[in-house]
């Protein structure tokens, strides 16, 4: 399979003089066009910033990314932009929507950027996926009208719409409840089984066990790598007593 | 506790602090200064008329005078306490050469006097009383201001030759506003020029109790005395010798509402931003059960120390300042007596400036009560909804660029916030605007007609001597017979008696003749156009109680004729007291007249003036641009700069507060920042949502300054030029400067601030901000 992103020897540091310290210590990382993965690791180990760094959000001061086989880590801040907006769609913890747009504004936002003129395709588009995330009737909502679950399935129809070849997850459930969490990650195994590939950073064996590919983080670096068959939607359990072993055995 | 919370707060954010003590300081520095400049002005004033002794009562008279009569009549009146009467010799301009320059153009009537006795002394730079020596001439302290010449040039009057000793001050006529000016020589040399002019009566009372003025003024009216001539009393010489002064001071005051209004704004801005970021920590308090005085204590300290040096530093500048602003009354009008008063009072002022601060902010540190101590701790951040704007949704928008409208919608979802730039910018609009519009008003040539004025090119004075009607006639003959004058009119001045409604009488003074030919504006009303018909001047009006439709009873050749009063209009000559008629008499008593004409081509003007005046030298001849440039043109030119300085002000009031603003926009919306940026937002997208919201708002409070530009600012500059003895007043614009330049100039400005302004937006890390 054709790699999506690649990431070698990277490295990101915070701090100045004696206070300075490696968050990221030179992490190499592939990831798979279709592929679903985690990472994990405990707070502090660098789980988000490798993120941050592989989408391009944040510079990085050593190593190089690749992505879909642009050298990332060398252009500009525009293009990086564009990239971001075309071939990555983004879901965090807290429901990054913008307090004056509704909730249907919020999800068009970033596709109508370049594509004005076909706002009212793009909305349909949108309600489709609010439909089918089971959030149609909110669209004229304001943002503190609705829950935190519907609000995290608002945020993933945004990072659809534009129909990414990735989703960045950072701690997707992390604010839900158990049944909302559940339902979301059904979603993301949906967009998955679609083709579009996943990389979610959590601290929640179960959301982990969902995926494929689990990479393990300490002190900035990868420690460890599980595998997992491609879930069908059948021993779960199975799946999180494989994870959780592997975090007893690494010490996480 | 508090010094090292204020200390902290002011270290995060130098910037907005600094901004916010400038403008406290520059509000506080206007007040003290204007309050300083008014003690000061008065105190002149006071004791430049007290050491003048300046008359009560004054009636200039110009014609034969029965001092025996005058003198029986002082003696006689109980009231009087002092009287004199003093000459006013006229010589004719062309006939007055100060160093190299001769006053053949200037349109003052100057006249020359010798030192009085009594009373209404003329004093020298130092207060003194001036003791003139043949050969010495004092010149009015005006011809040291526009430097016509300077101590120790030769003066000749009329071919005699004279040393300029000095400058002098006269407390009746050192006002640009009073058309006389009086030099001062020695009694021989008086009397040797005395032949080549024309005299002039002053009769002069001083009182024994000013609050008898009224009483007297009545009395010498109808005792039938010498009265060819204006009438003025001691509370007008004081309101000219305020005049330019204190429109100055006024409009310094304007400024300083204006600029105590940009300090609130700025601090109502920072200090809402403020609360919002330490939502949570307000509520924390709260939960733990502090008092909302207490909570209070913490925010107001801070603006009590930027209110107190603020105030400090303002009080300390206009001390620097009051010296070049009290210039131009320390050279017409001396030391004031009462400086040290002057002082306190600007202190008075500033603590005035300092409790209205610290009220304000109070009163916005009264939403604290909305707080709510367990939704602030859970949330972190204010859940009051976005007000509005819920039908502007951006999946309907097909118009707009998507960051256009982004921008635009914010500013409909956050009125409040905006709210705070725009009235700034309303205030910009405002003081930009206004000055240029009443520049543009007094400096255009419909405005004479505003003032009594026609609009006509040449007009020729007839005063001062006998035979003038048969004079006048002379002149219409000619000017008959002459080609280039393309129409003309006389108009007479006499005096007649009206009869008051108490039946007393007071004299009027009436311009007969036809008065439609250069018509003058209204205010209410319409020309006379009949025999019984009378148009008063707005003062006239006033005093005589009088409204269009009202009649009045003048007695004409003896007989009471009422006249309805068909007009009410604005006038400056003559001491604003005029009134205008068409009926005709046949009495000798003129007092002046005036022959008006406007030519067939205007720039004939010159040459025609020197014609007439070589023909008819019994005549003033005056090109009526000179007469306005002469009486208004120091005005005019004082307005011109203050309008280009407000623009300037208005200006820098503009880019700052955009400046500030913008900062604190990009630190409040970086968590916004960093949502748009992550979604794939350019640095630029950035910048032109911004951009957008900024030139939104600019437009609004643009138009909004406008609009009260033309309705407020036209009541305001109306009132100012009301003093000049104008009623009705409305702005004559320059569309392109007011409308078009004006309006780019700070939409560009706000434009470039903003991008300046908003430059820190890019620098926002994603991962700062999102992670979570």
């Amino acid at each position: 399979m054709k790699n999506l992103i690649i990431g070698e020897h990277i490295v990101k540091s915070f701090g100045e003089g004696d206070e300075k310290h490696n968050v990221l210590d030179g992490v190499s990382v592939d990831i798979n066009e279709g592929e679903f993965v985690a990472i994990m690791g405990p707070s502090g180990s660098g789980k988000s910033t490798l993120m941050f760094a592989l989408s391009g959000m944040d510079s990085i001061d050593g190593g190089r990314v690749t992505f879909d086989g642009n050298d990332i880590s060398s252009v500009g801040e525009a293009e990086l932009s564009d990239l971001r907006r075309t071939k990555m769609g983004f879901v965090f913890q807290q429901p990054t929507m913008l307090k004056n747009l509704n909730i249907l504004d919020n999800i068009i936002l970033p596709s109508i950027r370049d594509n004005r003129k076909n706002v009212a395709k793009i909305s349909e588009k949108a309600r489709g996926l609010m439909k089918r995330v089971g959030i149609a009737e909110l669209e004229m909502r304001d943002i503190t009208q609705v829950s935190g679950g519907q609000l995290q399935r608002a945020g993933i129809c945004r990072a659809l719409l534009n129909s990414p070849k990735i989703i960045f997850g950072d701690e997707p459930t992390g604010a839900l409840n158990s049944k909302s969490a559940q339902e979301i990650m059904d979603i993301f195994s949906e967009i998955n089984a679609g083709g579009t590939a996943i990389m979610l950073v959590t601290h929640d064996a179960k959301v982990a066990a969902r995926t494929e590919r689990i990479m393990f983080m300490l002190d900035g670096k990868i420690v460890s790598e599980l595998k997992l068959p491609k879930f069908d939607g059948t021993d779960i359990d199975g799946r999180v007593e494989k994870v959780t072993e592997k975090m007893w055995e690494i010490g996480i | 506790m508090y010094y090292r919370l204020i200390r902290n707060d002011i270290l995060k954010s130098k910037l907005i602090t600094l901004t916010t003590t400038l403008f406290v300081a520059v509000a506080a520095m206007l007040v003290s200064l204007s309050a300083i400049l008014m003690v000061n002005l008065s105190g002149a004033i006071d004791s430049l008329m007290n050491q003048a002794k300046t008359p009560h009562f004054m009636q200039m008279h110009s014609g034969d005078i029965d001092t025996v009569r005058l003198t029986n009549f002082a003696e006689q009146n109980s009231k009087v306490d002092e009287y004199q009467v003093l000459e006013f010799l006229n010589l004719d301009n062309s006939q007055i050469i100060l160093g190299d320059r001769s006053l053949a153009n200037n349109v003052q009537d100057n006249g020359f006097s010798i030192q009085s006795e009594k009373f209404d002394y003329l004093l020298d730079l130092d207060g003194n009383i001036i003791n003139v020596s043949d050969g010495e001439l004092y010149v009015p302290i005006n011809y040291m201001k526009d430097a016509t010449t300077k101590v120790g040039d030769k003066a000749i009057l009329d071919g005699k030759e004279f040393t300029v000793a000095g400058f002098l001050r006269d407390s009746q006529m050192n006002s640009m506003l009073s058309s006389s000016k009086r030099f001062l020589v020695s009694a021989n040399d008086y009397a040797a020029i005395k032949s080549h002019g024309s005299v002039e009566y002053l009769i002069e009372f001083r009182l024994k109790d000013l609050s008898a003025l009224g009483e007297f003024e009545t009395t010498y009216a109808s005792a039938g005395l010498e009265a060819n001539g204006p009438t003025i009393t001691f509370p007008l010489f004081k309101t000219i010798n305020a005049f330019s002064d204190g429109i100055m001071i006024a409009v310094i005051l304007l400024i300083s509402v204006l600029v105590v209004a940009i300090s609130f704004m700025c601090i109502r801005f920072t200090l809402l931003a403020k609360i919002e970021d330490d939502y949570r920590e307000i509520g924390v308090m709260k939960a733990i059960g502090l008092r909302l005085s207490d909570i209070k204590k913490i925010y107001l300290a801070k603006y009590a120390a930027i209110a107190a040096v603020g105030s400090i530093l303002g009080y300390v500048l206009s001390l620097m300042f009051k010296n070049m602003l009290l210039e131009n009354i320390r050279l017409y009008m001396g030391e004031s007596e009462n400086s040290s008063f002057a002082t306190s009072l600007g202190i008075i002022g500033i603590l005035l400036v300092y409790l209205a601060i610290i009220a304000f902010v109070s009163g916005v540190l009264r939403r604290f009560r909305k707080i709510s101590a367990a939704e602030a701790i859970r949330f972190g951040i204010s859940q009051e909804k976005s007000t509005g704007a819920k039908h502007v949704c951006l999946n309907k928008n097909k118009l707009l660029n998507t960051n256009l409208f982004f921008g635009i919608k914010d500013v409909l979802a956050r009125k409040r916030l905006y709210a705070t730039m725009l009235v700034v910018l309303v205030i910009s609009a405002f003081i930009s605007i206004v000055p240029q519009n009443l520049y543009n008003t007094i400096s255009s040539t419909s405005f004479i007609k505003y003032m009594g004025i026609g609009n006509y090119d040449i007009r020729l004075d007839i005063q001062q001597t006998d035979q003038i009607s048969k004079k006048a006639e002379e002149v219409l003959e000619y000017m008959n017979s002459d080609s280039s004058i393309s129409k003309y009119t006389v108009l007479t001045t006499k005096t007649f008696k009206t009869k008051m409604e108490d039946g007393s009488e007071e004299n009027i003074k009436i311009e007969l003749g036809d008065h439609s030919i250069f018509p003058i504006e209204y205010t209410e009303g319409r020309v006379p156009a009949v025999e019984n018909e009378i148009a008063l001047s707005a003062l006239n009006a006033n005093e005589l109680n009088k409204k269009v439709g009202d009649t009045i009873t003048v007695i004409i050749k003896g007989k009471e004729n009422k006249l309805t009063v068909s007009g009410i209009y604005s006038d400056i000559t003559n001491g604003g007291k005029t009134a205008k008629a068409v009926f005709t008499d046949h009495s000798e008593n003129i007092m002046w007249s005036v022959i008006c004409a406007k030519l067939s081509d205007k720039t004939l003007v010159d040459e025609k003036i020197s014609n007439y005046a070589d023909r008819f030298t019994f005549a003033k001849i005056s090109n009526i641009d000179e007469f306005v440039k002469q009486t208004f043109g120091s005005t005019i030119k004082s307005v011109e700069k203050a309008s280009f300085a407000a623009i300037a002000i208005a200006l820098v009031i503009t880019i700052l507060v955009t400046l500030l603003f913008m900062k604190m926009l990009v630190a409040k919306d970086r968590y916004s920042i960093a949502i748009m940026k992550a979604l794939g937002f350019t640095k630029l997208d950035i910048t032109v949502q911004y951009g957008s919201r900024a030139v939104f708002v600019s437009i609004i409070g643009i138009i909004v300054g406008a609009i009260l530009a033309n309705t407020l600012g036209e009541v305001l500059a109306g009132a100012v030029i009301s003093s000049f003895g104008a009623s009705s007043f409305s702005f004559s614009i320059n569309p392109l400067s007011a409308y078009v330049l004006c309006p780019l100039l700070m939409i560009c400005s706000v434009l470039i601030t903003t991008i300046i302004g908003t430059s820190s937006a890019g620098k926002i890390k994603i991962s700062e901000n999102i992670k979570e």
